[in-house]
């Protein structure tokens, strides 16, 4: 029996219709994998301030041609299951389910719950490596392994738009663990990176007040008195031209005609230190204030801030990809035994190294390496490739 | 297949008259049974648990695990459904059908109220349902049962008439099986201490995806709290005590419409024949039985678990 369950119908137009031919049938059984959910009791009646808030649209049609109109009668859902409240309320005719939300893609992944199920099934019992284990345990090594995964394996990059305001500062997201790059972007929606900087930094704490012999001074609790960010100031207000020693226009296209493109792009200033010399501005994460901070040359631009999360902030994050999901089992294998007593070493280091080698697997697969892909670039290189 | 109660009785008789040793009467007889068939229903678990950690073998009659597997298959009863109570936890499933039922009406003013029908013993034995005029009460808050369970006191002291239906479920609850959410997610038992950690860390918290249970006061306490339905729980029942009644014609007639046969399988037929030698021995004084049934049964024993 294959993996996918629902139709082409169903996939596609994230849509399915059930044709009722005999009388009296009040109860219709829809089978999208997705669960249909009522956001309350009253939410079927299209008259609901809820109703919106339904993650399915539930219609009508007597001929199963357009127009559906919304079905106006009291029903529960279960399992994907219809109940409408009064059967002979409804003439025979075509009842249509649209899911608002489509799943496109989705095979690619599996969820965090299949995993755990998958791995008590297959791996745990009598007669087997791991005769038991709670599943507390075994959903908190998959958790775990997410993170771990999430850090340095899966291609789990988050991406968000925004735009610099005049305080030149943007807030860390709520599921920030790390940041994997930020680059602002030019009216052709080219990325420019902006780097970090060891100019300058952002202290951890509020300067603190100081008396005229360098003593910092206490209040009336005993506590330092805290002055207001110097460096942080004089950061915002620098001329960055001063420092990376530009005096020509910004060039806000990247487009190789362009006059100060063509000057800059192509680099004559030998012996400039890239580190200074670059036009797109640096950054430096404000653990203090959980911000992101940049220099004054970017305020207004647009900006991509690419970062990391653990795999775990949100209910849709929690999917592997199915590349991995063999280096996941292992990895729970492994840190179950691992932490297991009278389990004999041997058998822990078999799964060590089982780990060691799935997950390296799945990063080769996830890296995405294409030979088509790598011959287009080194083309430009004057190489010539076989393939 | 249960095991005829008649042929066991009989065949006991047999052997304990070979010699004119004795007489085993029908009570005598009847509570013999219910404490062998406990003894060896007992056995089971131990017995499952020790062959569970030895290599077994794949045939299809002699698989050992699959042999006691089968023996508690009788006993094992299908997921049924558990009752939310209002204190914030599950009761145990009751058997659908009950054992029996009183109706009572409330006088204004009067608080306590004697069973005239339900036998005091298997009140307190026993599950009930509480219902003042077909509503279902919680007991505690809107009644207590007496400690022995013969009288039902009503709280607060009623101030109208109306009917109380008290409904008896008789206890036939063993072991706890497995407790499942929305028919399809099973619910982890956890103990309290480990519920403590549990909770506090982010990445194991219960939620309704993975649920936990403490078992307590043979009430399951479901977390996360959230959860208040869509309870099942299986579980293994007590065995029924064999009753190998009689009707007096000239002697004691085997009256099959009212006995109750032993519920354990029928290959220990040969095991609970000896079982019941080796007491009915202590029963009349003779050493001689018991000493024959007990080396058998030590035999058998070794043959099993070697």
């Amino acid at each position: 029996m294959g993996l996918i369950n629902e139709t082409n119908q169903q996939y596609y137009a994230a849509s399915q219709t059930i044709h009722v031919i005999n009388a009296g049938i009040n109860e219709l059984q829809y089978t999208f994998d997705a669960s249909m959910k009522l956001y309350s009791t009253s939410s079927w009646s299209p008259s609901d301030l809820d109703y919106g808030k339904n993650n399915f649209i539930f219609e009508y049609s007597f001929t199963g041609l357009d127009p559906y109109t919304p079905v106006n009668v009291a029903y529960t859902v279960t399992n994907n299951l219809i109940v409408l409240s009064f059967a002979t309320d409804f003439s025979l005719g075509y009842f249509r389910v649209r899911l608002k939300e489509t799943n496109y893609g989705d095979y690619a992944g599996v969820s965090l719950k299949s995993i755990v199920n998958n791995f008590i099934v297959a791996y745990i019992g009598e007669g087997k490596i791991i005769p038991s284990a709670k599943r507390t345990d075994v959903i908190f090594h998959a958790k775990r392994g997410m993170q771990e995964f999430s850090y340095d394996t899966l291609k789990s990059i988050k991406q968000q738009e925004l735009s610099i305001p005049n305080t030149l500062s943007v807030i860390l997201p709520q599921d920030y663990v790390n940041y994997v790059k930020l680059s602002w972007v030019d009216d052709l929606g080219v990325k420019h990176i902006i780097y970090p900087t060891r100019l300058t930094s952002n202290p951890t704490d509020m300067p603190i007040q100081q008396g005229d012999n360098g003593v910092p001074i206490q209040d009336e609790y005993g506590s330092n008195l805290q002055g207001t960010p110097i460096i942080e100031e004089r950061w915002g207000n620098a001329d960055d031209r001063r420092i990376s020693g530009s005096y020509y226009p910004d060039f806000q296209n990247a487009g190789i005609n362009e006059y100060a493109g063509n000057r800059f792009g192509v680099g004559q200033r030998y012996g400039a230190n890239p580190e200074t010399s670059t036009m797109n501005g640096w950054f430096t994460v404000n653990e203090r204030e959980g911000k992101i901070s940049f220099s004054s040359n970017l305020v207004g631009r647009v900006i991509i801030f690419e970062y990391i999360s653990d795999g775990l902030a949100y209910e849709k994050d929690m999917h592997l990809p199915k590349l991995a999901e063999e280096a996941m089992y292992a990895h729970i294998a492994y840190s179950i035994l691992s932490v297991r007593a009278n389990v004999p070493e041997y058998i822990v280091q078999r799964f060590k190294r089982d780990r060691s080698a799935k997950l390296r697997n799945t990063k080769i697969r996830l890296s995405n390496i294409k030979l088509e892909e790598i011959t287009q670039v080194m083309r430009n290189k004057s190489k010539w490739i076989k393939h | 297949m249960a095991i005829s109660v008649d042929t066991v009785y009989r065949t006991v008789l047999l052997i304990l008259n070979k010699e004119s040793r004795g007489y085993l009467t029908p009570d005598e007889y009847n509570k013999i049974g219910t404490q062998v068939q406990l003894e060896m229903f007992n056995e089971y678990f131990e017995d499952l648990n020790q062959q569970l950690r030895i290599p077994e073998n794949d045939s299809e009659y002699s698989n050992r695990v699959k042999n006691l597997e089968e023996k508690l298959a009788v006993f094992k009863t299908p997921p049924a459904i558990a009752n939310y109570n209002p204190g914030g936890y599950f009761n145990l499933p009751t058997p659908s059908a009950p054992s029996g039922q009183e109706t009572i009406t409330s006088a204004i003013g009067q608080n306590a109220y004697a069973f005239q029908v339900l036998q005091a013993a298997q009140v307190s034995a026993g599950t009930l349902e509480v219902f003042f005029d077909g509503v279902l009460q919680t007991e505690n808050i809107n009644y207590t049962i007496s400690p022995g369970g013969g009288f039902i006191n009503v709280l607060p002291s009623p101030t109208t008439v109306f009917v109380i239906n008290v409904v008896l479920y008789e206890n036939d609850f063993y072991k706890i099986g497995t407790v499942i959410y929305d028919d399809e997610l099973e619910v982890e038992r956890v103990n309290r201490n480990d519920f403590l950690y549990i909770n506090m860390s982010p990445l194991t918290k219960p939620s309704t995806e993975y649920p936990v249970y403490i078992f307590e006061k043979n009430n399951l306490y479901i977390y996360p709290t959230t959860i208040k339905s869509d309870i099942t729980a299986s579980y293994l029942r007590k065995p029924i005590s064999p009753v190998w009644s009689f009707t007096i014609s000239g002697g004691y007639v085997y009256d099959p419409a009212n006995s109750v046969d032993f519920e354990l399988q029928s290959t220990e037929q040969t095991a609970l024949v000896i079982r019941v030698l080796a007491y009915a021995g202590v029963v009349i004084r003779d050493p001689q039985i018991i000493q024959a049934a007990m080396n058998k049964i030590q035999e058998e024993k070794v043959n099993e678990k070697s």
